[in-house]
C-alpha cells in the first residue's frame, strides 16, 4: 500500500490491520515518533493525519492510506537555501528548554502544532485542556505550558 | 596562607584526586589533538562505587592495576572543532551540557566550536564509569575534568607560543584561540591563532605538562554558572536523537520473550508448539529458563508467544494485603542505625506519634526497556538505553557464555530512567535471541511488560514518636522504618549484605534525624517481599523524607510553633545548619510564607539534606470537589555550586511533578502474585492540568558542586502537601497516595 509521509511517498508491504506507529517506526525507520503505551493514553505516538493530531499506536495503517501523514521529522521546513527552519513549536520548545529526556516531546509538539493551527491565540485554560492528555514522566508540564504559549507568539510574529 | 593550602589539600584528598597524577593519553592522526585523560588509580570508578555502597564494604574492592581507561576525551581538529566525549549518559538531566560547560570553561573554548558526544567503549571508556545514577555525575567529574582541560589549555598555549615565537605569558585565550598581548602593553594583537591552527601546525609529539595548571577562579568562569542551552535539544525536537528503542541496523528483526504468570516463577519446560509455523516467525529460541520468538514485526513476535507450550513452576501468589502485612514494623527487633544521646531516658514527656505508609510504584519512564543486539562470531554489540553499560555488558556476557571483553555496549539516549534502566536486562534478551536466530534482533518491552515485570519502588512504613517537655521543647525522637529491598534485591546487589548490616543501606537513605534534637534514635527493619523492588528516584529518601518532614509538621503543631520557626529552631548544627537556614529563608521569602494565602488555600513546608544538597519546598494547595489541588510550588535548592541554573531548575521542577504524581495518584498493587495494573488506564500519572506553577531558587553556597539535583526534592512533595492539607482542613494525611476522608 502507499503512504504519504512528510510529503514523500512510500510503498509499504503492511497488513491493513497493522498499527500505523510500527509501520512508521519499524518498517520505514522514522523513529522520531515514539511509543509509550500502545493504548492511546500517553500521547507519545501523536502524528498528524491531514493536519489533525491522532495517536498512531491505535490507528490502523489502512486508515492512513490516501491521507497526508506528518511526523515530527516533517514538522520543520527547509528554507530556499536548504537550511532547516524549525516550526514555531519546535523553536519554542528549544527556547524554553522544555524537554528533559524528550521521549514524550515528539507527541507533545505534534499535539501542540495541530492545536495551534486550529486555535492560534489560545488562552492558558485552552492550552491546559489541549495538552492535558499527553503524559510527561520527566515532569516538564510547567514548561510545556510556557512553550505552547510562546509558540503561539512566535507563529504570530512570523505571520505579521 | 597556610590555612588555604591545608584546605585545598584536604579538598583534593577528599575527592580522591591527586592533581599531579593525571596521565594524558595523546593520540589522533595528523592535524588533530586527541587527549584521553586518566586519573592515576581507578579513582572515579572507585568513587562511584563508594557513593553507591556508602556505609559498608562491598568485598568488590577496586583493583590496583595501573589506570588505562580515560574518564574524559577531548579532540581538537584542524578546523577548530572541539569534540568532547562525556562518560555519562544523557537521560534528560542535562549532564552532557553541564559537563561540557565545565570542560569548555577551563579550556577556554568558544561555545559554538563544541561538539558533545557520548563516551563509550570505542574510546576506551570503562563501562563502570559510565554508570549514571544517584545524581553523582557532576560532583564526581567536576574537578578532574577541569584539571585536564586546564592542562590541555596550557599545552596549546606553549605550543602556540613556540609557533609564534613569543613568550607563553603573552598569549591570552580568547575562545578557542589565543591572541598575543603587545610587548609591555595591554592591547591584543590581531590576528588570533586558533586552537585548530596550533594543532594543524604542530610538528612532532605533544608533551604533557609537568606541573598542574592553574584553575580559574569562579570570577573568571564564562560558562559555569550560566544557563547554557542544552546541547541535545536540537536533535531531540527534530526527532533525530537515537534512543535504545530507536536503534536500527539493516536486516534486523524483532524479538519477544515469554514472561512468567507470577513473580518468581521459572520456566520448567518449554516447547515451540506451533509458534515456529506462524506467519512472520523467523525463529523460536528456547534454552534453559528462557523462551522467545524472533519475527518480522513486533506484533508477530508477541502474537507467537501465545503458541509456545510453556510450563512455569514456583513463584508467589501473594496478595496486596499480605505484602502490607510483611512490610510493617514488628513490636521488637530491628537494627539500630542512629543513636544520639539517650532516647529512653529522655522520652517521658508528652508523646506525639504517627505512622506513614508509601506503596509500591512503577517508574513509568515513558521509554520502556529496549536493546538491539548484533552478534558477529563470538562478539556482540548491544545498543541500548542503559544507566549501566557495565551491568549490561556483564549480563550479556553471562547469557552468551562469552568473555565480557567480547561485548561492546553502545549507550544510546535514555527516554527516562529514574532508576529503572539498570537490571532485569533487555540487552541479554536481545543477545540470546540474536544468537539463536542468527540475525540482529531488537527487543523493546511493551508498556505492559515494563509495568508488570520491571522492578518497583519498595513499599515502606515509617513510624515516629517524640517527647515534648512542658515548654513544647522536643526532648527525644524515635524513628523506626521497614522497607522492602533496593540493594539487597538479588538482581541488583548482594543479598549477603543484608545479613552483615541488618539493613538495606539504600532503603535506609535519608532515615537519619539530622535536626538538632538532643536525643535521637533510628531503627531499621529489613522486610523483603517476593515482588522485585529496587532503585526508584530518591531511593529511601522518598519515603523517609515524607515521614520525617510530615512528622516535623506534626511536632510543630504540637509545640504550637510555626513550621518554619520550628525547623529554624532545630536546624542541624554547624555549616549544614547554616545551609538549612538559607534555603528555608529563601523559600519562605519567595512563597510569602509569613503572609496569609488566598482564601481557601493553605501552604505546607518541607526541607531536606540529601546527597550534598540542601532543599526546602513550599506548596500551596486547596481542596476542590473533594480533590487535592496543588496550585503553586516554590523550591530553594543549594547544591554547592550550580553549573547550569536553568538545567537545575528543570531537574527540580521535574522532581516536584513526579513527587506530586506519587502523592496524589500512584499506587502499584499485586494480586495473585502479579501486577494488578498493566498499563496507564489502571495506573494513571499526573497530567498537565494538575501541575502547579513552580518557582525554583538556586543558591550557590560554595566554589564547587557538592550535591546532585535529580533526587533530593521528590520526597519533599508528599510532606509539604500533607502539611498544607493539615493547615487547611486539620486532617493529617499519612498514607500515599492521599485520599481525603
Ligand atoms: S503510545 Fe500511543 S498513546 Fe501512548
Ligand atoms: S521529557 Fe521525558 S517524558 Fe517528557
Amino acid at each position: 500500500m502507499q503512504l504519504t509521509i512528510n510529503n514523500q511517498d512510500y510503498e509499504v508491504a503492511a497488513d491493513p490491520d497493522d498499527m500505523l506507529l510500527w509501520v512508521i517506526r519499524d518498517t520505514l525507520g522514522l523513529t522520531g515518533t515514539k511509543y509509550g503505551c500502545g493504548a492511546g493514553i500517553c500521547g507519545s505516538c501523536t502524528i498528524h493525519l491531514d493536519g489533525e493530531a491522532v495517536r498512531s499506536c491505535i490507528t490502523k495503517v489502512s486508515a492512513a492510506e490516501g491521507v497526508a501523514i506528518t511526523t515530527i521529522e516533517g514538522l520543520a521546513m527547509l528554507s530556499d537555501d536548504g537550511e532547516e527552519v524549525l516550526h514555531p513549536v519546535q523553536q519554542a520548545f528549544v527556547e524554553t528548554q522544555t524537554p528533559q529526556c524528550s521521549w514524550c516531546m515528539s507527541g507533545q509538539m505534534m499535539t501542540a502544532a495541530a492545536f495551534l493551527a486550529s486555535n492560534p491565540q489560545p488562552t492558558d485554560e485552552e492550552i491546559d485542556a489541549a495538552m492535558n492528555n499527553n503524559y510527561c514522566r520527566c515532569g516538564c508540564y510547567a514548561r510545556i505550558r510556557t512553550a505552547v504559549a510562546r509558540a503561539a507568539e512566535i507563529a504570530q510574529e512570523g505571520a505579521a | 596562607m597556610t590555612d588555604k593550602t591545608t584546605n585545598e589539600k584536604q579538598k583534593s584528598t577528599r575527592k580522591g584526586v591527586s592533581r599531579r597524577r593525571f596521565l594524558l593519553i595523546l593520540g589522533g592522526g595528523v592535524g588533530a589533538l586527541a587527549v584521553g585523560a586518566v586519573a592515576a588509580g581507578p579513582t572515579l570508578v572507585r568513587e562511584g562505587r563508594l557513593a553507591m555502597n556508602t556505609l559498608f564494604l562491598t568485598g568488590d574492592a577496586p583493583g590496583t592495576a595501573p589506570p588505562k581507561a580515560p574518564f574524559v576525551w577531548f579532540q581538537i581538529d584542524a578546523d577548530n572543532t572541539a569534540h568532547l566525549y562525556i562518560p555519562k549518559i544523557e537521560m534528560g538531566q542535562g549532564i552532557h551540557t553541564a559537563l561540557a560547560q565545565v570542560a569548555a570553561d577551563e579550556l577556554d573554548l568558544a561555545w559554538e566550536t563544541v561538539r558533545v558526544h557520548q563516551g563509550d567503549a570505542e574510546r576506551g571508556f570503562d563501562p563502570a564509569l559510565i554508570f549514571t545514577f544517584g545524581s553523582t555525575s557532576v560532583t564526581a567529574l567536576y574537578q578532574p575534568i577541569r584539571e585536564v582541560a586546564a592542562a590541555l589549555r596550557e599545552m596549546l598555549r606553549s605550543e602556540a607560543a613556540a609557533q609564534l615565537n613569543v613568550a607563553a605569558e603573552r598569549l591570552v585565550p580568547v575562545g578557542s584561540a589565543f591572541m598575543v598581548r603587545e610587548e609591555g602593553g595591554d592591547n591584543l594583537l590581531e590576528p588570533p591563532i586558533t586552537y585548530g591552527q596550533v594543532v594543524a601546525a604542530k610538528q612532532g609529539e605533544w608533551k604533557t605538562p609537568e606541573t598542574t595548571s592553574r584553575l580559574k577562579t569562579s570570577a573568571e568562569f564564562r560558562y559555569i554558572g550560566r544557563s547554557i542551552e542544552r546541547v541535545d535539544l536540537r536533535d531531540k525536537v527534530t526527532g533525530r536523537a537515537v534512543y535504545g528503542f530507536d536503534a536500527r541496523v539493516d536486516g534486523m528483526k524483532y524479538g519477544a520473550v515469554a514472561r512468567p504468570p507470577r513473580y518468581g516463577a521459572t520456566l520448567k519446560r518449554a516447547a515451540a508448539g506451533t509458534a515456529g509455523s506462524l506467519p512472520g516467525v523467523i525463529a523460536v529460541v528456547i534454552r534453559d529458563g528462557f523462551a522467545g520468538v524472533v519475527a518480522e514485526t513486533r506484533a508477530k513476535a508477541h502474537a507467537a508467544l501465545a503458541a509456545l507450550e510453556l510450563e512455569w513452576e514456583g513463584g508467589t501468589n501473594i496478595s496486596q494485603a499480605e505484602i502490607e502485612a510483611m512490610v510493617s514494623i514488628p513490636a521488637q527487633g530491628g537494627t539500630l542505625i542512629q543513636r544520639v544521646g539517650d532516647v529512653e531516658a529522655n522520652g517521658g514527656g508528652t508523646r506525639v506519634e504517627a505512622a506513614y505508609r508509601v506503596p509500591m510504584a512503577s517508574h513509568a519512564q515513558l521509554e520502556p526497556q529496549a536493546a538491539l543486539a548484533e552478534v558477529d562470531g563470538d562478539s556482540v554489540t548491544i545498543t541500548t538505553s542503559t544507566q549501566s553499560p557495565e551491568i549490561t555488558r556483564d549480563r550479556v556476557a553471562a547469557a552468551l557464555g562469552i568473555d565480557a571483553a567480547k561485548v561492546r555496549v553502545v549507550p544510546a539516549y535514555i527516554g527516562g530512567a529514574f532508576g529503572r534502566k539498570t537490571g532485569i536486562d533487555v540487552g541479554a534478551e536481545a543477545a540470546i535471541l540474536a544468537k539463536g536466530a542468527g540475525v540482529p534482533v531488537h527487543v523493546g518491552w511493551t508498556r505492559e511488560e515494563d509495568m508488570m515485570y520491571g522492578y518497583k519502588r519498595p513499599p515502606a512504613v515509617n513510624s515516629l514518636w517524640a517527647s515534648l517537655d512542658a515548654d513544647g521543647r522536643v526532648t527525644a525522637i524515635h524513628h523506626e522504618l521497614a522497607s522492602a529491598d533496593i540493594l539487597l534485591n538479588p538482581d541488583i546487589g548482594a543479598p549477603i549484605l543484608g545479613r552483615i548490616l541488618g539493613t538495606d543501606p539504600l532503603a535506609a537513605g535519608g532515615s537519619l534525624i539530622l535536626y538538632d534534637f538532643p536525643n535521637r534514635r533510628v531503627v531499621y527493619h529489613h522486610t523483603p517481599i517476593p515482588v522485585p523492588t529496587a532503585y526508584w528516584r530518591g531511593l529511601g529518601s522518598f519515603p523517609n523524607t515524607f515521614a520525617i518532614e510530615t512528622f516535623m509538621d506534626e511536632l510543630a503543631a504540637a509545640a504550637g510553633t510555626d513550621p518554619l520557626d520550628f525547623r529554624l529552631r532545630y536546624k542541624p548544627e554547624g555549616a549544614l545548619g547554616d545551609r538549612f537556614e538559607r534555603v528555608l529563608n529563601a523559600v519562605a521569602e519567595a512563597s510569602g510564607w509569613r503572609r496569609t494565602p488566598t482564601d481557601g488555600r493553605a501552604r505546607g513546608l518541607a526541607a531536606i539534606y540529601d546527597r550534598g544538597t540542601v532543599c526546602a519546598l513550599v506548596v500551596e494547595a486547596s481542596v476542590e470537589n473533594g480533590q487535592i489541588r496543588v496550585h503553586r510550588a516554590w523550591c530553594a535548592v543549594d547544591p554547592g555550586l550550580v553549573i547550569n541554573p536553568d538545567g537545575a531548575a528543570n531537574q527540580v521542577q521535574g522532581s516536584i511533578i513526579m513527587g506530586l504524581s506519587s502523592t496524589l495518584k500512584e499506587r502499584f498493587t499485586v494480586e495473585n502474585g502479579m501486577a494488578a495494573a498493566q498499563n496507564f488506564n489502571a495506573y494513571p500519572l499526573l497530567t498537565l492540568a494538575e501541575a502547579p506553577t513552580i518557582e525554583v531558587i538556586a543558591i550557590n553556597s560554595g566554589d564547587e558542586p557538592v550535591g546532585g539535583l535529580g533526587e533530593p526534592v521528590v520526597g519533599l512533595v508528599p510532606a509539604a502537601v500533607s502539611s498544607a492539607i493539615f493547615a487547611l482542613t486539620g486532617e493529617r494525611l499519612r498514607e500515599l497516595p492521599f485520599t481525603l476522608a
